[in-house]
């Protein structure tokens, strides 16, 4: 599992069926550094940090059997530092 | 499997069901990467510990339903932590 920040909702109309209707958020792991996109079943706002999950437990993460994620949001942390 | 030294203690009260109440640690690998992983053992700040990754991570956290891609397996004794820095 891997520290992210949240930096904004990801709008994708066209997507393939299975990824269905699932809220899909733009997160980076540092200030400045490489944004990735993940699928969040939580419900959080731009400036969270969060923990994701890879693996097979994204997939599973999502709550439908089988989407098609390799990046999902488990949860929010209550309080966090960046290290400098 | 991968050594890290263990930072702290996360506290994530908004979580999903799946996740479960076991605890949550911030690791720093040797490479300086911070990473979070489950903690089925009971591990302190400064421990050296070895962790399991991707789907056996599951496994080893003692459910499969858990959700977790990273899980403590064990604490490396300090017996023979010389190999790896201070």
């Amino acid at each position: 599992m891997k520290i992210f920040k949240v930096i904004k909702t990801l709008v994708s109309t066209n997507r393939i069926a299975t990824l269905e209707h699932k809220p899909l958020l733009v997160v980076t792991d540092k200030e400045g550094g490489t944004p990735q996109v993940a699928v969040d079943p939580v419900g959080c706002t731009p400036g969270d940090w969060v923990v994701c999950v890879g693996s097979s437990a994204a997939r599973d993460a999502s709550g439908v059997k089988g989407y098609p994620s390799d990046l999902t949001i488990v949860g929010i942390i209550d309080k966090w530092e960046p290290p400098a | 499997m991968m050594i890290h030294q263990v930072q702290e203690t996360l506290v994530m009260t908004r979580r999903l069901e799946n996740v479960g109440q076991q605890s949550l640690k911030v690791l720093n690998s040797v490479n300086g990467d911070t990473v979070v992983a489950m903690d089925p053992i009971g591990v302190k700040p400064g421990d050296w510990i070895f962790t399991i990754a991707n789907s056996a991570a599951r496994t080893a956290a003692g459910d499969e339903k858990l959700l977790t891609d990273l899980t403590i397996a064990g604490i490396i004794d300090r017996s023979s932590c010389d190999f790896l820095s201070a």
